[in-house]
């Protein structure tokens, strides 16, 4: 029985499908309209608050090209109705190998359009080699 | 090439800003043999290569040569990023810091990587050798050769302008830091050997050849 997908997860992979479009096939400075006015970013446990700050670390990351390669997406909806999700994926940045990454997201209805209010990314690496 | 018998397993790290040519330098030094193993999980990825070493005696002469064998460590990318895990400096005891000689921010940035060097590597003051890379770029070169040595010589470490592209100074880079830490050693052995006046023909720290990274343990 196919079952209708909540109208949450349909939000849900429309950002992350736009989110990551914007990051790979573009200068990223449209990522900035992603997120609202005070949203935060952690990535790689550096902190950047505001749409300004999150914009300046995206566009000047060091590497001519990547792509984003998920290999799974979660969706939430939370109690005071905004929606969270976590992307599990690869990406390969110019002729490095191939890493994997984590990216958390929250997602706020604000007039009238959703808008990412939190951003956490991390590589999927570790410190003990095994 | 991993198996076989060696006298000492040696760990080098390479540092620096992305696109210094930390890669390249490897590569240039492990004679463009592209032997790079990754290891995913740790974002790492590193190159072996054998050398022989000769230390000169206490009287002057040279010795019969210690067999090394060299595992070059390399982060595949995780810097761009900004996140290098701790699993990147454990064990290694030797540093090659590279910056680009065309690129100011990557020579700011030595301070940078002094400073995670001294809080992740195994002691204060590792054996670190800085390089000036892209020396072949004459024309796009924005720090100067003084400038380089007066920080190296702030540091109180061996610099050198490397070009990874023609092969300029990068195997003398990697044979002085092999130098240093084989010096390092041998001050730590030195304290072992004097008492009970054995010489055992490889030394106390003669690694399992079907055991890991022995020879990175030194006892200062």
């Amino acid at each position: 029985m196919a079952c209708e997908k909540e109208i949450w997860q349909k939000i849900g992979e429309g950002f992350v499908q736009e989110y990551y479009n914007q990051f790979d096939n573009t200068n990223r400075m449209g990522l900035g309209n992603l997120y609202s006015p005070d949203a935060c970013l952690t990535w790689e446990g550096s902190p950047f608050q505001g749409r300004e700050a999150i914009t300046g670390k995206l566009v000047n990351l060091p590497f001519k090209r990547i792509k984003h390669i998920i290999t799974e997406q979660d969706f939430q909806p939370t109690v005071d109705s905004c929606i969270l999700i976590m992307v599990f994926g690869q990406l390969q940045v110019d002729d490095d190998p191939p890493m994997a990454f984590h990216q958390v997201f929250m997602l706020k209805s604000q007039n009238c359009a959703w808008a990412c209010t939190n951003d956490v990314f991390r590589l999927g690496i570790h410190n003990i080699p095994v | 090439m991993s198996d076989g018998e060696y006298d000492y397993l040696i760990k080098f790290l390479a540092l620096g800003d992305s696109g210094v040519g930390k890669t390249s330098f490897l590569y240039q030094y492990t004679d463009s043999k592209f032997n790079s193993k990754f290891i995913t999980t740790v974002g790492i990825d590193f190159r072996e290569k054998r050398v022989l070493y000769k230390s000169p005696g206490p009287d002057g002469t040279s010795s019969k040569g210690q067999k090394i064998h060299m595992q070059l460590w390399d982060t595949a990318g995780q810097e761009r990023f900004r996140s290098l895990t701790t699993a990147f400096f454990r064990d290694a005891m030797g540093f090659l810091l590279l910056f680009d000689l065309t690129n100011e921010q990557s020579f700011l940035n030595v301070r940078h990587w002094m400073s995670q060097l001294q809080i992740h590597a195994y002691c204060e003051n590792p054996d670190i050798v800085l390089c000036g890379n892209k020396c072949d770029l004459s024309d796009q070169r924005v720090i100067s050769e003084n400038q380089a040595r007066e920080l190296a010589e702030k540091y109180g470490i061996p610099y050198f302008e490397t070009s990874a592209a023609n092969g300029h100074n990068v195997s003398q880079a990697v044979e002085v830091l092999l130098d240093l830490i084989m010096k390092r050693m041998e001050r730590c052995v030195d304290k072992s050997w004097i008492p009970d006046g054995t010489v055992r023909a490889n030394g106390p720290f003669t690694p399992d050849p079907s055991e890991g990274s022995e020879g990175s343990r030194c006892a200062c």
